[in-house]
């Protein structure tokens, strides 16, 4: 019955020319057929309404039909809503015909609701405790969320945009400002009440505002000047809700207005710093004892040294005691040394050597011996130099290691493209000195001339690998010095390892020594080269405190094997008539053994044999041993026998003395007690394990108490300089200065070392400290 | 060779100390009893923005009773609001979720390294309180970290075994947690609709006199010689809302009156937290 009829029978001119009337005659305007209507419609509305019709003004009914286009149905619900009182039922008044249940359902409800939203307004008359206070949002300063107690982080864009703000603010006038302030003050509506009682909220949420801007703008926090004051606790809400307790409970206040905050404790003073808003506090002249207030406390529990300082004293009594009996020991020298080997000999227990020592004299059997000499040498030089090749080769040219294991490593080594590395494959064998091409641990070898057999130690040549040199070197009798005569590495050499090694290997107690002057062969032989080298380092060796004619200097070519075994072929070489390398090997003396010492043995690896289950191999340093001897592994100090034994290339033997290279299989020892570095010695004249000793020391960089790596073979220890005693001349050993601060390259000075574990050292011994990858400084135990 | 991945610690190693237990009689020399009056909690010091690496920091410390123990210190961290995972299903609100750890050494019994049954609740508690106060439709697919790690609880662990239930150190520290987290993430700027804090009330019994029982805030279990019934509640003044109420303890349900009066006192309690808190929040504010 709508509108939708009314459009339908629409007179478009009609409507047209009353358009020009509608905006300001259209009440008193009504078509003849919508009076008609209006008449109608409010005969049934008045119909509906029925007994309630008389609250109803006439011109409301007529004026809601029009609103509604004579819908009667809404007319009556709203005339309903607006004018009768909603506990009157509408399923009364409503015309049960036209109106549905449902219409009536939401017309009570929203009657309901209305009433109740609407029940406490005060329509105009705003009592003062009710009255909003606008606030000004408060002028947060710009940058990132959280951690608010700092001044604010600023990212690099805001600080951009900050500045460029200021910059237009400083443009434009000041009145604009004002304009806006004055704006501000018309907003609010009572100034004076923004106390500050009234702030908490505009405090708690201005960072919300500052943060969600862009769903909050022109939002302004809105605060209820009542609720709002927890100070106040009676609270005058018109109606009593049921947290209006204090109301209810007038005994019992709440006393305290202030907040009740504390002062920060020392811990959190500490961790935020002196609180810049509380007050200064004196600080306190008298510091209670903490634990003070506890009966079980009792001040005298002070008054006696604390079990820490009874330990503390008693240790450095004994430290006191060990330093005199140092002293000692270094004014008496060998007496007391002998004074300590005789008490630990009374202690011995039981060295009785198993039922199967033969009890032989080792010496006299040694003496008996019509063997060939035994000698050891080590191949020392700067990286990549030669070295592994020419062992090679002349492991290769001795028929040592047959051609065909030779090709099989050339076809191996082509495979990874190192052909030129197949002759030192020969010695090195690890995985890692394959695939890199340098040496990094002590390769051995032995080969057999008519009146000597050769043990080879190919030491690595990288510095980083020196330690593992320093522990062949102390197994050497003496040295091939490789050098690389090719252009530029010569000099590059000298300058590197070529110069560190010839320095340790002296300063190791090696004396006799062989240039071999290699790779002579990428120079076409040149003569002036070699003897240009020749020169240089024989200067530098003499320097270094080789005697000259303990200097042999050989012309060869590793890679091609000339003037190794045999002499060279090359018509260019032809210039050299001297020996060749192995002859000039052959006439080393080696050195002197130190047979009737007591034993030392250096282990340098150890391992499991189907023999035993830990078998040693090392180099004899001094003394024999036989089979069935009982041994002691220092530092762990405990007592090992010799099972059986093997010399050399692996034969079994009875008995082995100094300067041979042995597998010692042992017995009754546990594993644990055994590792590399260790040394084996004669149980009754043991080697002492010490952590202090004074070393007569050449120093190869500038020495002063520090921190330093002392070596000795395979053994190595951490350590530092306690102190530079003297420093001494290098000819005489006289001092020459007392106390220095430092000590120069090249210089000769008596140190104490300390160390951090006590290891097997003993007088005579030769060591090397080394610090940060360098050596640092060789020298003799004092 | 050393693992270089993480930080290595000093390579000495110490024992923690080890308390043995007190013998009875000697507790019984330092019987304290309540020293402020019945309906005033203990001072606090509240500080926000102490972690400069969170989003909203606050640390709390509620001083010690004043008979040689220590008090409760707490910090909370607030990490976020951040985007969720992507495995994460859709969540139209922000997502709380809320960690609560004491120190190992927090207090005499050495705690572990994993959160125990105690802590958990706690977490769980801390939730429910604070979602109340979030707007949390604001921030549809993010989620937000609070993290409370309880430096120092309280000392009276001793006292509360001795009794055999530590609810009532674990109330007062649950109301430390809820107004502590309240302020950081105030300091994190996190829409709330209003501040919440937390206050603990409890029926307790005093000792020597047969008097009946009285109904006191932020009790100290130690200062009493039992508590009979304790609630703690966190509470939105500005809304008079609750938001968390914890009850435990041993009330003839027929007097309810006791009821109303032990949650009026904890509204009473965390309304005096509150103005701490927002004293606080003022002041760094500005
Ligand atoms: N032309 C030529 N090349 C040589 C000679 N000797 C060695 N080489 C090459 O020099 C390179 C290095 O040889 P290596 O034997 O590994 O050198 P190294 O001294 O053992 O090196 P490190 O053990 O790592 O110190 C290889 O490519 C050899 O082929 C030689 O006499 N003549
Ligand atoms: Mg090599």
């Amino acid at each position: 019955m709508a509108r939708h009829q009314n459009i339908r029978n629409l007179d478009y001119e009609a409507e047209l020319e009353e358009y020009g009337a509608f905006s300001d005659e259209e009440e008193e305007e009504l078509s003849p057929e919508d009076q008609v209507r209006m008449r109608e419609g409010t005969a049934q509305v008045l119909e509906a309404l029925g007994v309630e019709a008389h609250k109803v003004p006439k011109t409301q009914i007529e004026e809601s039909l029009w609103h509604y286009y004579w819908d009667v149905d809404k007319t009556i619900t709203y005339l309903i809503s607006k004018y009768i009182d909603p506990p009157k039922k509408p399923a009364k008044t409503a015309p049960p015909k036209t109106a549905p249940k449902q219409d009536a359902a939401i017309a009570s409800a929203s009657r309901q609701s209305f009433a109740h939203l609407f029940r406490d307004l005060p329509w105009g008359n705003i009592p003062p405790e009710r009255q909003a206070v606008l606030i000004p949002p408060p002028q947060l300063p710009a940058g990132l969320l959280g951690g608010s107690g700092a001044p604010p982080k600023m990212s690099k864009l805001q600080q951009l945009a900050a500045a460029r703000k200021k910059k237009a603010e400083e443009k434009s006038a000041s009145g604009e400002v004002e304009q806006t302030q004055v704006k501000m003050t018309e907003l609010t509506v009572n100034d004076n009440q923004a106390s500050k009682e009234n702030r908490p909220l505009a405090g708690v949420f201005g960072k919300r505002v500052k943060i969600s801007e862009t769903t909050a703008q022109g939002r302004i926090p809105l605060t209820m000047a009542e609720p709002t004051r927890p100070e106040i606790p009676q609270a005058q809400a018109p109606e009593a809700t049921p947290s209006q307790h204090q109301e209810e409970d007038p005994i019992d206040p709440e006393p305290a207005v202030a907040p009740p905050k504390a002062q920060p404790s020392a811990f959190a003073s500490t961790l935020f710093g002196p609180s810049s808003d509380s007050p200064k506090r004196r600080p306190r002249e008298v510091f209670a004892l903490p634990y003070m207030a506890i009966s079980s406390y009792s001040p005298d529990a002070f008054g006696k040294p604390s079990p820490d300082d009874v330990v503390l004293a008693a240790q450095a009594k004994v430290a006191t005691a060990g330093k005199k009996s140092a002293n000692v020991h270094n004014k008496k020298g060998s007496s007391s040394a002998d004074g300590v080997t005789n008490q630990v000999s009374q202690l011995k227990i039981d060295d009785t050597p198993l039922p199967k020592s033969r009890n032989l004299n080792v010496l006299s059997e040694f003496e008996k011996q019509k063997g060939k000499k035994t000698a050891s040498f080590v191949v020392v030089g700067h990286v990549d130099a030669g070295k592994s090749t020419m062992m090679g080769r002349l492991l290769l040219d001795l028929n040592v290691v047959d051609q065909r294991t030779v090709d099989k490593l050339r076809k191996e080594a082509e495979k990874i493209g190192k052909t030129s590395f197949a002759l030192a494959w020969v010695l090195d064998q690890r995985h890692e000195e394959r695939s890199r091409g340098v040496t990094i641990d002590i390769a051995t070898n032995r080969f057999e001339t008519e009146t000597t057999s050769f043990t080879i130690l190919d030491a690595p040549g990288h510095r980083d690998f020196i330690p593992n040199m320093i522990a062949g070197a102390s197994q050497a009798d003496f040295a091939i010095l490789v050098i690389d005569a090719s252009t530029g590495a010569f000099e590059s050499g000298l300058k590197g390892q070529t110069r560190e090694h010839s320095l340790l290997i002296r300063s190791m107690g090696v004396s006799r020594i062989i240039v071999a002057v290699n790779k002579l062969d990428t120079v076409n032989w040149s003569q002036e080269r070699f003897d240009e080298i020749t020169h240089q380092v024989s200067g530098f060796l003499t320097a270094t405190g080789f005697q000259p004619k303990n200097i042999a200097f050989v012309p060869v070519s590793g890679l091609h094997g000339d003037n190794l075994v045999r002499k060279s072929t090359d018509p260019a070489a032809s210039w050299y008539t001297g020996k060749t390398l192995v002859e000039e090997l052959e006439a080393s003396e080696p050195s002197a053994r130190a047979l009737a010492k007591p034993l030392r043995m250096t282990i340098s690896e150890v391992m499991r044999t189907p023999q035993s289950s830990i078998s040693i191999t090392g180099r004899i340093d001094a003394g024999s041993l036989q089979m069935g001897d009982a041994l002691l592994v220092q530092p762990s100090g405990e007592k090992a026998y010799v099972k059986s034994l093997q010399v050399d290339d692996g034969e079994p033997a009875d008995w082995a003395v100094a300067g041979q290279n042995v597998v010692l299989h042992l017995s009754n020892i546990d594993p644990i007690h055994v590792r590399v570095g260790d040394i084996v010695c004669d149980p009754a004249k043991p080697i002492q394990c010490v952590d202090t000793f004074t070393l007569k020391a050449l120093a190869f960089d500038i020495l002063m108490p520090m921190q330093v790596d002392v070596h000795r073979g395979r053994l190595h220890a951490a350590g530092k300089i306690e102190a530079i005693d003297a420093i001494l001349d290098k000819v005489t050993g006289k001092v020459t200065k007392k106390k220095p601060m430092i000590v120069k390259p090249g210089t000769v000075s008596r140190v104490r070392v300390t160390l951090h574990s006590k290891v097997p050292l003993e007088a005579g011994q030769r060591v090397v400290l080394r610090s940060g990858g360098q050596t640092v400084a060789a020298g003799l135990l004092e | 060779m050393a693992d270089r991945r993480r930080i290595n610690g000093p390579v000495g190693t110490t024992n923690p100390p080890i308390y043995d237990d007190a013998p009875e009689k000697q507790s019984e020399g330092f019987k304290v009893t309540r020293s402020r009056p019945a309906n005033v909690i203990r001072k606090m010091y509240l500080k926000t923005g102490v972690t400069p690496s969170a989003s909203g920091s606050a640390y709390l410390e509620i001083e010690s009773s004043g008979n040689g123990g220590s008090g409760l210190k707490l910090s909370c961290s607030v990490h976020g609001p951040r985007a969720l995972p992507r495995s994460t299903p859709f969540s139209p609100h922000i997502i709380l979720s809320t960690h609560v750890k004491f120190a190992p050494f927090a207090t005499k019994q050495r705690r572990g390294y994993i959160r125990d049954p105690i802590e958990r609740d706690l977490g769980t508690h801390l939730e429910t309180a604070l979602r109340g106060s979030i707007i949390a439709d604001r921030w549809p697919k993010s989620g937000v970290d609070i993290i409370i790690s309880i430096v120092e609880g309280e000392q009276d662990r001793e006292t509360s075994k001795a009794q055999g239930i530590e609810a009532w150190d674990t109330m007062n520290a649950l109301s430390g947690c809820i107004t502590v987290a309240s302020a950081a993430l105030a300091d994190a700027g996190i829409d709330c609709v209003d501040t919440v804090a937390g206050g603990v009330a409890a029926l307790v019994q005093d000792a020597g006199n047969d008097a009946a029982p009285s109904i006191v805030v932020d009790p100290i279990p130690s200062e009493h010689e039992k508590v009979l019934a304790a609630c703690c509640i966190a509470y939105l003044p500005t809304r008079q809302e609750v938001t968390n109420l914890w009850f435990k303890g041993d009330l003839p349900a027929s007097d309810m009156d006791v009821y109303t009066q032990l949650i009026e006192k904890g509204i009473q309690a965390s309304k005096s937290a509150n103005r701490v808190l927002v004293d606080c929040l003022n002041e760094t504010v500005g």
